[in-house]
C-alpha cells in the first residue's frame, strides 16, 4: 500500500523552481531517503508534504488525503522533526513529552504510555527530570525526534536528523531510527551518504528540484557501476542521468 | 481551548524559569519602587507612592514586551512553532497561548507593586487600588503583550532585545513618571499625549487616586491606550499569520 503518492508536485518561488514536477510513491513502513546538494529541493519537498508550504501545482496524498484539500486530515497522520532542535528548552524532558501528548489530545493514561514508549526507544528516562536546555546536543536532538513520535504518526518526516552530531551520537540515533522502521513510514533527508546507505530501503536523489534517481542502493550501485552511495551520488548528480 | 491552555501553561513555565525575566520583571522594578520612594518622596510629588506605584506597575509591564517577544522569536527560530503548526495548532491558538500566559504575570506584578506601595504608604489602600490592579492587569498590560507578539513575529532572538528596548525606554522616558511633565515644552507634552506610554501611566495613576470624572482624566487615556492596543494586536496577528504561512 502506498503511504505517500506524489503527482506532478511543483513549487516555484518568484523565478526559482525549488521542486519541479515531482512524481513518487512511497510504500507503507518504508524508510525513504532524499539526497541532494544544498538547494536541491529536499526540504521544500518535505515542507509541502507536511502541509507547511502550499505547492504551486500538482498534489500529493498521504494515505489518500490530499495535502492541499485535506490538510487537516494529513496533519493527524504525520509529524516532523526539522533540522533545528525544536524543544521547549525550559521544560524538563518529561514535561516536554507531556506537553506534546496534551497537544495531541491524549488522556492521562495515553500520556503515560507515550512516556514509556519514548523512554524505551530513546533511553530518555535517564534524563527525564532534567531541563531540556541542560542536556547535551545529542540528547536534545534525541528528544526533538522523540517528540515527533508522541502523536503516534503514521508518516514521520526527518529533516537532517543527525546534522551537527558527533559520530557516537549519530550511530545511537541510527539505531533508534532502525527500531522505528517497522512501525511507520519515514522520509529522511540527509547530507550524510553513509546515513542513507545504512538506513534506507530506497533512495531518491534530487538536483535543482528534479528527481534524478529512485531505487534501492543496490540498483543505484548497478546503475552507476560504483560500490558506495557517496560515489554513486556524485556520479548521478555530476552526470545528471535522469531516471526518475 | 485544550491547545490554548496547554500552550499557556508551557509558556508560563518557560518565562518564569528564566532568571533574567524575574530580575527585570520583578526585582528591578521593586528595587526602584523602594529606592526612589525613600530617596525622593519628600522632594517632589512625582515620587509620592500614589504616583510612583502606578508608574512602577506600568513600567514593569514594559518588560512583558521583551520576554513575550523573546519566547516567541526563540520558538520561531528553533522550528518549535513549525512543529506545533504541523500538529494542527492554529494561528489564533498560538496568539491566545502567548497572550494568556503573560496576563497572570502582569496581574502578579500589579498586585505585588501595589501591595508593597501600600505597605510603605498605607494611604493608597482602598477600593480604588483594586480597580487600578484590575485595569493594569487586564488592560494596559495587553498593549505591551501585543508589542511582544508583534516584535517576536518579526525579529530573531538577537534583535528582539534592541527592538523591545524602544518600548521599555519609551515607557521610562515618555511616561512622565520620573519627572514633572509641567516643566516640558508644549510640543513635547503634545507628543506624549498621542503616545500610549504617558496615557497608560496616567490612566492607572488616576484610577488609583479616584480621579476619573473628567474626559481628560480617564476617558482620553483609556481611548488612546485602547486604540494602540487594538492596532498593535491586529498588526501582530496579521504579521504572525503571514510568518506562519512562510514556513
Amino acid at each position: 500500500m502506498a503511504a505517500i503518492k506524489i503527482n506532478n508536485l511543483k513549487k516555484e518561488y518568484k523565478d526559482v523552481v525549488a521542486v519541479n514536477d515531482l512524481n513518487l510513491e512511497i510504500k507503507e513502513n518504508e524508510l525513504f531517503s532524499l539526497l541532494g546538494v544544498n538547494g536541491a529541493g529536499k526540504t521544500t519537498t518535505i515542507k509541502m508534504l507536511s502541509t507547511l508550504v502550499k505547492p504551486t501545482s500538482g498534489d500529493a496524498f498521504i494515505y489518500g488525503n490530499s495535502i492541499i484539500s485535506d490538510d487537516e486530515e494529513v496533519k493527524k497522520l504525520i509529524d516532523i522533526s526539522m533540522q533545528e532542535t525544536a524543544i521547549a528548552r525550559k521544560l524538563t524532558v518529561e514535561e516536554n513529552i507531556e506537553f506534546y501528548a496534551k497537544l495531541s489530545g491524549q488522556t492521562k493514561e495515553e500520556t503515560g504510555k507515550s512516556k514509556r514508549y519514548v523512554y524505551e526507544n530513546f533511553g530518555l528516562d535517564a534524563v527525564a527530570k532534567k531541563q531540556a536546555s541542560k542536556l547535551s546536543g545529542g540528547w536534545q536532538r534525541k528528544l526533538s525526534i522523540a517528540l515527533a513520535l508522541v502523536s503516534k504518526p503514521k508518516v514521520l518526516f526527518l529533516d537532517e536528523p543527525t546534522l551537527g552530531l558527533d559520530v557516537i551520537a549519530r550511530r545511537e540515533l541510527w539505531n533508534t531510527i532502525r527500531k522505528l522502521k517497522s512501525e511507520m513510514t519515514i522520509i529522511l533527508t540527509t547530507h550524510y551518504m553513509e546515513e542513507a546507505e545504512a538506513l534506507s530501503d530506497r533512495i531518491g536523489i534530487m538536483k535543482e528540484g528534479k528527481l534524478l534517481f529512485v531505487g534501492t542502493k543496490e540498483e543505484l550501485f548497478i546503475k552507476t557501476d560504483k560500490n558506495n552511495v557517496e560515489e554513486a551520488f556524485i556520479e548521478i548528480v555530476a552526470g545528471e542521468s535522469v531516471n526518475a | 481551548m485544550r491547545r490554548i491552555f496547554t500552550l499557556t501553561n508551557r509558556n508560563i513555565k518557560e518565562i518564569l524559569r528564566d532568571p533574567l525575566s524575574l530580575i527585570f520583571m520583578v526585582a528591578l522594578p521593586l528595587f526602584m519602587e523602594i529606592l526612589f520612594y525613600f530617596l525622593f518622596h519628600g522632594l517632589t510629588s512625582q515620587f509620592e507612592m500614589k504616583y510612583l506605584a502606578p508608574g512602577i506597575v506600568v513600567f514593569s509591564q514594559a518588560f512583558l514586551t521583551l520576554f513575550t517577544g523573546l519566547l516567541l522569536s526563540t520558538d520561531k527560530n528553533t522550528s518549535f512553532l513549525t512543529r506545533l503548526y504541523v500538529s494542527g495548532t492554529k494561528s489564533y491558538e498560538f496568539i491566545f497561548g502567548y497572550a494568556l500566559s503573560v496576563l497572570p504575570i502582569a496581574a502578579a506584578q500589579s498586585i505585588l507593586f501595589f501591595l508593597v506601595g501600600g505597605i510603605i504608604d498605607a494611604s493608597i489602600f482602598g477600593i480604588s487600588m483594586l480597580f487600578a490592579i484590575i485595569l493594569s492587569s487586564f488592560f494596559t498590560s495587553l498593549f505591551f503583550i501585543a508589542c511582544g507578539i508583534l516584535f517576536g513575529s518579526i525579529c530573531n532572538e538577537k534583535s528582539i532585545g534592541g527592538i523591545s528596548s524602544i518600548v521599555i525606554v519609551g515607557q521610562s522616558v515618555l511616561s512622565g513618571m520620573w519627572f514633572p511633565v509641567e516643566g516640558l515644552s508644549g510640543a513635547m507634552v503634545a507628543f506624549m499625549k498621542v503616545l500610549p506610554f504617558r496615557n497608560a501611566t496616567t490612566l492607572i495613576q488616576n484610577t488609583l487616586n479616584g480621579i476619573n470624572s473628567g474626559f481628560d482624566d480617564f476617558i482620553y487615556p483609556l481611548i488612546i491606550v485602547l486604540i494602540y492596543t487594538v492596532l498593535v494586536f491586529i498588526t501582530a496577528i496579521l504579521v504572525f499569520r503571514n510568518k506562519m504561512k512562510e514556513k
